[in-house]
């Protein structure tokens, strides 16, 4: 029998009323029923949509894809670091947070020593700001200080980091923060590419932007559950106008029997995929994302 | 009486689920975090779920073509007691760790950019906390 865990919220839900109703009033009480009102909430961060959960890739994998692209290291596309302190609310925070993360990655990858300092340092500054202190710790800094001209080290530690920061949302009934934080680098990545469409053309990055039609979809998914704010509200309708010219991508698929080798552990799926997209359709992707990223980082 | 002592008693266990199987999840995720390390890197995230015997958490992801991915799924604090299957997004199985004794983790090497949905269920347990981690590398 299939049945997913959101069907067993109201059933907790009720529980709790009786439990509730059966115990009376009193001061001791009201401090219990805030305990489990907790606690069956924190069993909501478990699920997505009706039991489903939306996975948003990393945005690290679009800005490898950048990088091998050949296209140069431009700073200008990035979020200047120094703005760091504008950011005011906790949702302007959270978001700017996948903003800079994503611009620590992609300054990383370039091996843009000094402004990837300069990017660790806001993406600190923010977590800080939002009680991410256990992710971005002194012994972070450190390592990250400590493995700078790594590459890959540094790419580690900033997922690492990112995950806990992740972990520590969820664990403290935050998943409204930690979706955010995934939407801006999410954003951040997708608008590095569309600069590169601008610029320089390339085919690949072509096709990883229209990639993003089933991204979008999930994230769309992911920020719905938190619309009743009226800052989620306004990210959301921007998000489902890009959504309208994301639905003109085609996408076809065929499958292909995947070869699995237990001996590696490897599953080698060859299903293909193939993606059309218009240049109309690329121009006008290119400038709703603008707009997002405009409204983000504003 | 008996009603209500029966569904006092439903409640209490229900309720005591929920406590263990949160506490369980960090520590869970800190043994799932040892499957997923160099040449992979983080996704960044970690998605988890509270589960009884019957039920089954899934997740939706796209994997993109030219990737590597390495999926750690977790429950308990030993390996193997969580079933994963991923499937694609016209529901053709591409992989259970079921027929490989319910390997803790698994590498995806993908031709193709793709939407997958992975399914996880309980191996044996009753109750718990499943930790899903995802890895890359280009």
């Amino acid at each position: 029998m299939k049945k997913h865990i959101f069907n067993l919220i109201p059933l907790y839900f009720i529980s709790l009323c009786l439990v509730i109703s059966s115990c009376g009033g009193g001061g001791e009480e009201d401090t219990a029923d805030k305990t489990m009102e907790k606690m069956i909430d924190s069993s909501n961060v478990t699920i997505g949509i009706a039991g489903k959960m939306f996975i948003i890739p990393s945005p690290i994998q679009t800005a490898i894809l950048i990088q091998k692209s050949g296209a140069v290291y431009d700073k200008a596309m990035l979020n200047a670091p120094n703005k760091v302190n504008s950011y005011s609310t906790k949702f302007q925070k959270c978001l700017n947070l996948g903003i800079y993360g994503a611009d620590l990655g992609y300054t990383t990858l370039y091996d843009q020593t000094q402004d990837a300092l300069a990017y660790f340092k806001s993406t600190n500054t923010l977590a800080a700001d939002l009680g991410l202190a256990n992710a971005f710790d002194k012994n972070l800094i450190e390592r990250f200080q400590k493995n700078i001209g790594k590459k890959d080290s540094i790419l580690g530690l900033v997922s690492s980091a990112y995950r806990a920061s992740n972990d520590f949302l969820k664990n403290n009934d935050r998943d409204e923060e930690a979706a955010l934080i995934v939407a801006g680098g999410w954003i951040e990545t997708l608008q590095f590419a569309v600069n590169i469409m601008k610029t320089k053309g390339n085919e690949d990055v072509k096709r990883r932007i229209a990639e993003q039609k089933n991204t979008l979809n999930n994230l769309i998914a992911l920020i719905s559950t938190y619309q009743g704010n009226e800052e989620y509200a306004e990210l959301l309708l921007k998000l489902n106008d890009l959504k309208v010219e994301y639905d003109k991508v085609e996408y076809k698929y065929i499958y292909d029997r995947p070869v699995t080798d237990e001996a590696t552990k490897m599953t080698t799926i060859t299903s293909k995929s193939e993606i059309v997209i218009t240049p109309e359709a690329i121009q006008a992707i290119g400038d709703k994302v603008t707009a997002i990223r405009n409204f983000i980082t504003a | 009486m008996k009603k209500s002592i029966l569904i006092s008693a439903f409640l209490i266990f229900n309720f005591s689920f929920l406590i263990r199987s949160h506490a369980q999840c960090d520590t869970i995720a800190a043994v799932c975090a040892k499957h997923v390390i160099s040449p992979y890197i983080s996704d960044g995230q970690q998605y988890r779920a509270l589960l009884l015997a019957d039920q089954t958490a899934e997740f939706h992801a796209t994997f993109y073509g030219g990737g590597t991915y390495r999926i750690a799924a977790c429950t308990g604090l030993k390996d193997g007691n969580l079933i994963f299957s991923l499937y694609d997004e016209a529901r053709n199985l591409i992989f259970t760790n079921k027929e490989f004794k319910n390997s803790p983790y698994w590498d995806f090497k993908v031709t193709s950019t793709m939407d997958v949905i992975m399914e996880a269920t309980l191996g044996g347990t009753q109750s718990g906390c499943a930790v899903v981690l995802i890895g890359f590398k280009q």
